[in-house]
């Protein structure tokens, strides 16, 4: 009887243990389902970088206080992650381009005719800065980390913190909302390294091209002065073989 | 002879290689065209002038006047480019400048004195009337071919990576410390053959310049000059050399490199006859404010020696120090304003000129600007030399 006994009371102390142990587990592990956040963030990426070598044209129009005060052009043209072209094509800027290899960025002006080397922190000037024209392969520039899930609008979403891991990340920090269903980036918030949140984004229009959902609009909410927004439309998104002399600091016949 | 056989064989190797590594990939547009038209009206005030006046009517006195210029300018560019291989550019400007304010009626010349009227005339004649210029800032045909590109005609180059003064930049434009940026666009190319050859990080150019259409004044010679750019751990370095034909041999080296999140440095050597230096630095604030610092020192020879300096002077020591903003966007409705201050100093002499640009932007092709310049010290100093007290400039620039 008391052998019974032991094995019960035995049985019971394993059991409880056991629950307890599992209990302790799950409180202590991992959320469950928590996504992969590096490779979500490479597949949020291709919704912007449909090609390993592409060109596109970008049109970003300021709103000031709800009234559109100014509108720019630009080409882009981009090969592999570390090489962006940009060519400036509205009329206040024509003549103008810029060049970012990796961590260095260059800029031409017509009237100094020559690539002038731009800091980290000059790329952050303009309502849409010359880093979110010109550098989109977040998976390249930061590392992600997973926070939790949370609807945005009727949308279930991944929210990913990015942390800047090299010196030619636009911003230092970001907060990275990406549709649940199929990583499609759908709000965004940046951070400077003081901690100041700077920028707010939407993702708003999606379309195919080629076979391949690209993002075409997306606005950008100046979180400093609340009343600046400016609106960035893709078009004319076409793979481009592009050659690598395109990329080099030292040229300046281009356009 | 020897350099034109040596650009033809560059293209024959050029093309045959090109033609080799083509492929089927999508590639650029059959054809590109690009086009600009600035069209400026510039009003400078140059105040208390005291026009400078030749030997032969030196026993004038100059009066104290303040000239008035008017400067039309329109400047049209355009590019053209077939296949991504064959490109065609141009960009001119045609000028016209009207003065009021000085004439010779202002100045006391006796009757009999014909010769003193006649130099005083012709001393005059650049600040009286109106005058039309044009210029062909630059026009050029190029040729892509693999990793060469050619071109031939007058182009504007610049090597120099200093931000007001270039001793390396031995093709570039004369740089005029006070107006760097060539506010006007008014700066002309050179005429020349070059050849430049880029492959991966390696960057070499050839140049041959030719000084037979610039006018004697310039004091230009023929000129050979090779250039090798490499990127290398973010140092933009380049190092140069050349000769001018019936002058002096030279040899250059700079280098850009950003350090950190606000920092840029940039420096240049240059060696003809002896050496000059130029250090520079740029430091942007997260609020967009950048600051430029120069410290320049070129040797007292021919070639570098500015026309208001002394040739027993010695070594020059020049600085500049540089702040600008653009977009004031912190402050509600200066969201579309430039502004910049600098000052440009000769440490030897102690004179200095003040410069003050304001710009404003109106809609996506008008803008307006304000550029004032303020000379400092003695007559005979660097910058004291210039003729008048304060230069203020006014005007509307459009852009197509």
């Amino acid at each position: 009887m008391s052998k019974i006994n032991f094995v019960l009371h035995t049985f019971l102390a394993l059991f409880v243990l056991g629950f307890l142990l599992t209990c302790t587990l799950i409180s202590h592990a991992a959320t469950p389902g928590a996504p992969d956040a590096e490779a979500l963030l490479k597949r949020s990426d291709a919704y912007r970088n449909g090609w390993t070598s592409f060109v596109l044209h970008v049109k970003i129009t300021h709103y000031e206080s709800g009234k559109q005060d100014e509108e720019k052009l630009y080409e882009v043209s981009q090969k592999g992650t570390e090489k962006s072209y940009v060519e400036f094509l509205s009329p206040r800027e024509k003549g103008q381009h810029m060049l970012m290899l990796a961590d260095d960025m260059w800029i031409y002006l017509p009237d100094t005719s020559r690539p002038i080397r731009i800091t980290p922190l000059e790329r952050l000037n303009g309502d849409a800065s010359n880093g979110d024209v010109a550098h989109t392969n977040y998976a390249v520039d930061y590392s992600p980390v997973y926070l939790r899930t949370e609807k945005v609008g009727a949308d279930s979403c991944y929210v990913l913190e990015l942390a800047a891991k090299r010196k030619g990340a636009t911003y230092q920090r970001i907060l990275y909302w990406l549709r649940v269903e199929d990583a499609r980036p759908m709000r965004a918030e940046y951070y400077l390294t003081s901690g100041k949140h700077i920028k707010s984004a939407t993702f708003d229009e999606y379309a195919s091209v080629g076979g391949k959902l690209q993002l075409r609009r997306w606005t950008l909410y100046d979180e400093i002065r609340h009343n600046s927004r400016s609106v960035l439309e893709y078009s004319g998104i076409a793979p481009r073989n592009l050659p690598d002399k395109l990329f080099y600091q030292g040229r300046t016949d281009r356009f | 002879m020897r350099l034109a056989t040596t650009f033809s064989a560059l293209l024959f190797f050029a093309t045959s290689t090109a033609v080799a590594a083509q492929d089927d990939q999508p590639a650029a547009p059959h054809h590109d065209f690009r086009y600009t038209l600035s069209t400026i009206d510039d009003a400078t005030f140059l105040s208390s002038l005291s026009p400078t006046l030749p030997a032969s009517a030196g026993s004038l006195k100059a009066p104290s006047v303040t000239l008035f210029q008017n400067q039309l300018l329109i400047e049209p560019s355009f590019t053209f480019r077939y296949r991504s291989r064959w490109s065609l550019a141009s960009s001119v400007a045609g000028v016209a400048d009207s003065f009021r304010g000085l004439s010779a009626a202002e100045f006391e010349i006796s009757p009999g004195n014909a010769a003193a009227s006649a130099a005083l005339n012709a001393a005059l004649d650049p600040y009286t009337g109106t005058h039309m210029k044009f210029r062909v800032k630059e026009a050029y045909a190029g040729l892509s071919a693999g990793d060469f590109d050619f071109m031939v005609g007058r182009r504007i180059v610049r090597w120099g990576t200093g931000y007001a003064f270039s001793p390396a930049g031995v093709l570039d434009p004369p740089r005029d410390p006070t107006n760097p940026t060539d506010r006007l666009n008014l700066n002309q190319g050179r005429d020349m053959v070059k050849a430049d050859y880029v492959h991966g990080p390696h960057a070499l150019s050839l140049v041959w310049s030719s000084a037979a259409l610039t006018p004697a004044k310039a004091n230009l010679h023929d000129t050979t000059a090779f250039r090798y750019n490499i990127l290398v751990h973010g140092f933009d370095t380049s190092l140069i050399a050349g000769d001018d034909r019936g002058g002096d041999a030279f040899g250059g080296l700079t280098f850009t490199r950003v350090f950190g999140q606000a920092w840029e440095l940039h420096s240049e050597a240059a060696w003809r006859e002896q050496c000059a230096v130029l250090i520079g630095a740029k430091y942007t604030t997260s609020t967009g404010v950048s600051f430029v610092g120069e410290f320049y020192t070129p040797p007292n020879t021919a070639y570098y020696r500015d026309s208001s300096i002394s040739p027993l002077a010695g070594r020059q020591h020049y600085g500049l120090f540089y702040v600008s903003k653009s977009r004031l966007r912190e402050l509600p409705g200066w969201k579309q304003w430039d502004l910049s201050a600098s000052v440009v100093t000769n440490f030897d002499d102690q004179s200095y000129t003040g410069i003050f640009d304001a710009t404003r932007r109106f809609g996506n092709h008008f803008s307006s600007y304000l550029h004032l310049e303020v000379p400092q010290s003695g007559k005979t100093s660097d910058y004291g030399s210039a003729p008048y007290s304060a230069s203020t400039s006014v005007g509307v620039r459009f852009q197509l």
